[in-house]
C-alpha cells in the first residue's frame, strides 16, 4: 500500500498572501466577512492609506463550498447576529424551533423528562441545513471580493523559525504509486503573514501544529464524538418543522455516551443522527450500527415509517470544553471553530461559537495588518479577546460538563446537577480527562457474546428500507474521490494492523469508520490470515479514524481536493 | 416543410457504433408523438456502407456528409461541417449518442451556433408544444426534467443504455442517401492526429458489449478469474469484475462494473460471486437480463436478478461452462 506525502524535490509555485484561512465551513467563511467588513470600514475612513483583500484567500477542500460541511442542525443566532445584524431575513433557515421534547428510551418504551432541561431548550434557535447555510455565506464571502478556492486542501504548514509561514496546497494529479500523472500539478506554497486554521474537528494542519509546538500541554486531552446523520423524507404531517427532539439511553447502555436528535425541517424532510462518544470501551461497537438500531426504536420506526431516507453523513465533534482547547495563536497563526474545540457539549451546539470566534480572529487579524505585526505577542490579543467573550462565559459554565461522564451516565447525571449548582464547577476546579482510543479495552478481556451490547456491535446488516448496511448509507454520502491516487488514510505502520491489532482489539477500524474504508480481507501471507485494506474512496472525512485508532498509527491527511463527500441539502 | 429531428450516428474508420441506434429509437418514437420528420447524418469520409446500414431504418433521409478533412476525427472539423449544415438545414432538434467524440465536440457546436445542449439525458416525454429530457442528478438518485429556454435548434444526447438500439424500426424500403460536400478549410484544424492505437493492454469498451460475466469477491483468487473467463469466452462475453477485484490489480481498472467504473447495459449480465452493494447495481441496472450466482441467499443482487442460483459459482460455472460449449457446437 502506498500511502500520500507531499512529493518532494519538486519545484513548486509560490504566491504571497495576507491571510489565508484554511476551511471555508461556518467559522472561515464569519472570519473572512468579518475581515472584508472592518477593511472597507478602514478604508471608506482611511482612502488615502487602504488595505486590499485581494491577497486574503479562503482554501476550501470540497469541490463546492458547504459540501463537506455536517451538523444537525441547530443554529443559535447570536453570533450571526453580530455579524450580519438582520440576517434572518436573508439566511436559509428552515424553521424556528417551536415545540422541543427530551425521551429517555428503553428498548421497548420511551420516557419523557416533565420539563426539557434548559441546556436543551431550544426557542429562539432554528433549524438549518449547515451546507446550504455556509454556502450562503460563502456568497456573501465572494460577493465581498474574498477569494475562495474551493477544491483546494491545506495538506502541509509551512514553518520556518518556529514561525508559521504559510500552507502547502494538495498535490494535483498523483497516482497511486506517488508519482506524478501526466495532469499533474503540484501544490501551492501560499506564504502568509497569516495562516487561520478554520478546519472543523481534528484539522490535519492543526493536529501537524499541536505536534509541533506542543500545544496539548497542560491540557486536558481532546474527546470526540461522532454523529452518524441521516437525511429523510416523510408522508407530510409527521413531524413540525421546527420539532425538537431528543434521545437519551436506548441502544446505548449507561457505559457508553451518547444520544439521538431528530429535527423537522420544512418539505417534510427530517435529520435524525446519533452521536456516539468515542470514548467507548468494546472495540467491536460500531456507531453506524447504532445509529441503525435506534431507528428500530418503536417511537423512531413509526415516525419513519413509510419515509425514504435520501442522504446519509458521519463527522466527528470535539466534547473536550474549556479545558481541551490549546493556545489559540502564536508566531503568524490563530485556530478558530471545532479546530480549537470550541462546542458546547451540554447543549451539542458550536456553530454559534465557531461563527464568533472567526470574527475574533478577523478582528485580531485586521489590527495585525494595520499595525504590520504577526508576531505571536501581536496575535495574541485573540487569545485575550475570546477569555473577555462570551465564548468563555458560555464554555466556562460547561468546563466540566463531559468530564463527569467518564464513568458513565449515572454518574454523569450526578456530576452535571452537582455543577448545575456551583455554576459549571462540580465537585473538582478541573475534572480530568483521558483520550477516548484509551479506553477501549482488548476484546480478550471482553466477554465473546454480545452482553446486552448485542445491537451496538459489529455490522449493521439493513433491511433496505428502514435500516441499511454501511455501503448503502455510504452510497448515499455521494461521496467521491478520483481513484487513481495515493491512500489518504495514512497508517504509519500496517503491520501492527494484520499482527497486534488483530489480537488486541480485533481490528476496531472497521467497526469504528462509518464509510467501510477499513477492511480486513482474507490473504494466506499473514499470520492471522486477514489483512488490512484500506478503501480509501468511500471516505467521508469524519476523522473518526485518526482520532479511535488505539494505537494512534493512522494520519487523516486530505486526499486530491474536490475530493470527498457531497452534502448537498445536508 | 415540417420540423425535423436530426440524429447525427457515431462512426469511426467506417464502422458504425451501435449506441447510434439507440438514439434512433428515441427519435423514432419522439416523431410518432410530434409529428415531426427524422433524418439521420453521417459525417467522415468514405461512409457509403455506413450511411446505408443507416438507410434500412425508418427515417426520411439520410445525409452523407463528406469531405477528405473529415478522414480522421477532429473536434474543429467535425464542428466546422455540422455547423454548416445545420445552419442551412435549420433542424427542430439536433439528438447525439453521449459518446467520447460527441463529449468532445457537440458543446463547441452547440456553443459556435449560440445554442445550448442537453447533455446526457436518459429520457424524454412530450410537454404540450415542448420537449423535456431527463437527466440523472445525485449519481442517479434524483431525476431532473430540464427544456430548452433558446430558438432551435436546439442540441440533446442520450446516455448509452437509455433506449432499446435493437427496438429501432426498420423502414419498408431504404431511404434515400443525399451526400453533402462539407468546406472544412484545413487551417481551421488546430489539432493534427496521429495514428490511432490501441492500448498495449487491448483496453476494453464494456459498453459495447453484449454479454458480460461479471466476477466479485466471492471468487476469492486471482487465479479463479480464469474460471469465470473461461465462460466468457464460451458465451463470446467480456469478463468484468465489482470493485474489489479491480482494487486488488486482478483485473484492470477499465474492467470494473459501478459507480466508480463503467455503467453497461448489456443483453445478458452473469454476476459470479457479486454480493450487489448499491455501488455496483447503479452499473448494470440497465442490463436486458441479469443472472446472479451468489452463495449467500440474502445478497441483494437476487433482488434485481431476472435468475438466481443460490450455490457455489465453483461448482456450476464450470459445468455452466461446458453446456455453453455444447449447446453452441450443436447449433
Amino acid at each position: 500500500m502506498i500511502f500520500r506525502t507531499p512529493l518532494s524535490n519538486i519545484d513548486r509555485p509560490q504566491m504571497e498572501a495576507d491571510v489565508v484561512i484554511v476551511g471555508g465551513g461556518p467559522a472561515g467563511m464569519a472570519c473572512a466577512l468579518r475581515l472584508s467588513q472592518l477593511i472597507d470600514a478602514h478604508n471608506s475612513r482611511n482612502a488615502e492609506s487602504p488595505l486590499s483583500k485581494e491577497n486574503i484567500y479562503v482554501l476550501e477542500k470540497a469541490r463546492e463550498v458547504g459540501q463537506h460541511c455536517l451538523s444537525g442542525a441547530l443554529l443559535d443566532p447570536r453570533s450571526m447576529r453580530e455579524l450580519l445584524p438582520g440576517f434572518e431575513k436573508d439566511a436559509p433557515l428552515d424553521a424556528e424551533v417551536g415545540k422541543e421534547a427530551v425521551y429517555f428510551l428503553t428498548e421497548k418504551s420511551k420516557f419523557k423528562f416533565p420539563i426539557t432541561p434548559p441546556p436543551m431548550r431550544d426557542h429562539g434557535n432554528y433549524v438549518i441545513s449547515i451546507n446550504k447555510f455556509v454556502k450562503w455565506l460563502g456568497e456573501k464571502v465572494e460577493q465581498a471580493g474574498i477569494t475562495v478556492f474551493t477544491g483546494f486542501a491545506g495538506s502541509e504548514l509551512l514553518v520556518e523559525d518556529n514561525r508559521v509561514i504559510g500552507v502547502r496546497t494538495d498535490d494535483k494529479g498523483v497516482d497511486r504509486q506517488n508519482q506524478p500523472k501526466s495532469n499533474f500539478e503540484p501544490g501551492y506554497d501560499l506564504k502568509a503573514k497569516i495562516t487561520i486554521l478554520c478546519e472543523g474537528p481534528r484539522g490535519s494542519l492543526t493536529k501537524q501544529l499541536i505536534g509541533r509546538f506542543n500545544l496539548d500541554k497542560n491540557r486536558n486531552p481532546q474527546t470526540y464524538g461522532v454523529g452518524v446523520k441521516e437525511l429523510w423524507e416523510l408522508p407530510p404531517d409527521r413531524i413540525a418543522p421546527g420539532e425538537v427532539i431528543y434521545t437519551l439511553g436506548w441502544p446505548l447502555t449507561t457505559h457508553e455516551y451518547g444520544g439521538a436528535w431528530i429535527y423537522g425541517s420544512k418539505d417534510n424532510i427530517v435529520s435524525l443522527g446519533f452521536v456516539t462518544g468515542l470514548d467507548y470501551k468494546d472495540p467491536r461497537l460500531d456507531p453506524h450500527h447504532v445509529m441503525q438500531t435506534f431507528k428500530t426504536h418503536p417511537f423512531v420506526r413509526e415516525l419513519l415509517d413509510g419515509g425514504k431516507m435520501i442522504r446519509y453523513g458521519a463527522k466527528s465533534l470535539p466534547y473536550g470544553g474549556w479545558f481541551a482547547i490549546p493556545p489559540l495563536a502564536g508566531d503568524g497563526w490563530m485556530i478558530t471553530g471545532d479546530s480549537a474545540g470550541f462546542l458546547n457539549s451540554q447543549r451539542l451546539k458550536g456553530i454559534h461559537l465557531a461563527i464568533k470566534s472567526g470574527m475574533l480572529a478577523a478582528e485580531t487579524a485586521y489590527e495585525a495588518l494595520v499595525d504590520g505585526n504577526f508576531s505571536a505577542h501581536q496575535l495574541g490579543s485573540y487569545q485575550n479577546r475570546v477569555e473577555k467573550s462570551w465564548i468563555r462565559e458560555e464554555l466556562w459554565k460547561v468546563r466540566n460538563f463531559h468530564q463527569g461522564f467518564e464513568k458513565g451516565m449515572i454518574e454523569g447525571m450526578f456530576h452535571t446537577a452537582v455543577q448545575q449548582i456551583t455554576l459549571g464547577r462540580g465537585l473538582h476546579d478541573r475534572y480530568a480527562a483521558h483520550a477516548g482510543h484509551k479506553r477501549l479495552e482488548h476484546i480478550g478481556s471482553l466477554p465473546a457474546g454480545g452482553y446486552g451490547r448485542e445491537q451496538l456491535l459489529g455490522p449493521a446488516k439493513g433491511n433496505g428500507k428502514l435500516t441499511f448496511d454501511k455501503l448503502t448509507d455510504v452510497y448515499h454520502s455521494g461521496t467521491k474521490h478520483e481513484e487513481d491516487q495515493p491512500i489518504h488514510l495514512v497508517i504509519h505502520d500496517t503491520d501492527i494492523c494484520n499482527t497486534r491489532c488483530t489480537v488486541e482489539y480485533g481490528n476496531p477500524c472497521q467497526h469504528f469508520c462509518p464509510a467501510k474504508v477499513y477492511e480486513m480481507v482474507e490473504a494466506s501471507d499473514v499470520p492471522a490470515g486477514k489483512q488490512i485494506q484500506v478503501n480509501f474512496a468511500n471516505c467521508v472525512h469524519c476523522k473518526t479514524c485518526d482520532i479511535m485508532d488505539p494505537y494512534q498509527i493512522i494520519t487523516w491527511v486530505p486526499p486530491e481536493g474536490g475530493g470527498g463527500p457531497n452534502y448537498d441539502g445536508m | 416543410m415540417p420540423d425535423t429531428i436530426l440524429v447525427v450516428v457515431e462512426q469511426r474508420e467506417g464502422k458504425l457504433n451501435r449506441v447510434s441506434f439507440e438514439t434512433l429509437t428515441a427519435a423514432q418514437a419522439m416523431t410518432a408523438e410530434t409529428g415531426w420528420t427524422l433524418e439521420a447524418a453521417v459525417i467522415g469520409s468514405n461512409i457509403d456502407s455506413v450511411a446505408q446500414e443507416i438507410a434500412k431504418v425508418k427515417v426520411a433521409k439520410v445525409f452523407a456528409i463528406e469531405s477528405p478533412q473529415l478522414e480522421r476525427y477532429t473536434a474543429d472539423a467535425y464542428v466546422g461541417a455540422l455547423k454548416q449544415f445545420i445552419s442551412t438545414k435549420q433542424p427542430k432538434l439536433v439528438l447525439m449518442p453521449h459518446t467520447y467524440q460527441v463529449r468532445d465536440f457537440a458543446p463547441q457546436l452547440a456553443a459556435s451556433l449560440g445554442r445550448t445542449l442537453i447533455s446526457d439525458a436518459i429520457g424524454y416525454r412530450k410537454d404540450g408544444a415542448k420537449i423535456v429530457f431527463t437527466r440523472q442528478m445525485f449519481q442517479g438518485k434524483f431525476a431532473a426534467d430540464v427544456s430548452f429556454a433558446c430558438d432551435p435548434p436546439h442540441f440533446a444526447t442520450f446516455q448509452a443504455g437509455s433506449f432499446r438500439g435493437d427496438k429501432v424500426e426498420i423502414g419498408a424500403s431504404a431511404a434515400p442517401i443525399e451526400k453533402v460536400a462539407a468546406q472544412v478549410d484545413a487551417t481551421s484544424i488546430r489539432v493534427k492526429p496521429l495514428d490511432i492505437f490501441k492500448e498495449a493492454k487491448q483496453a476494453v469498451d464494456l459498453t459495447q458489449a453484449e454479454i458480460i460475466v461479471s466476477v466479485g469477491r466471492g471468487i476469492k483468487e486471482q487465479k479463479n478469474i480464469e474460471i469465470a473467463k473461461a465462460l466468457a469466452d464460451a458465451l463470446g462475453g467480456e469478463i468484468a469484475a465489482s470493485r474489489p477485484i479491480c482494487d486488488s490489480g486482478w483485473l484492470p481498472m477499465d474492467r470494473q462494473i459501478g459507480s466508480s467504473g463503467q455503467t453497461v447495459a448489456p443483453k445478458l449480465y452473469l454476476a459470479l460471486g457479486i454480493s450487489g452493494a448499491i455501488q455496483h447495481i447503479v452499473g448494470m441496472k440497465g442490463a436486458r437480463s441479469v443472472v446472479a450466482i451468489n452463495k449467500d441467499a440474502e445478497a441483494p443482487i437476487f433482488e434485481i436478478a431476472d435468475f438466481g442460483v443460490v450455490g457455489n459459482l465453483f461448482d456450476i460455472v464450470p459445468v455452466l461452462t461446458e453446456e455453453v460449449k455444447k449447446a453452441k457446437a450443436g447449433q
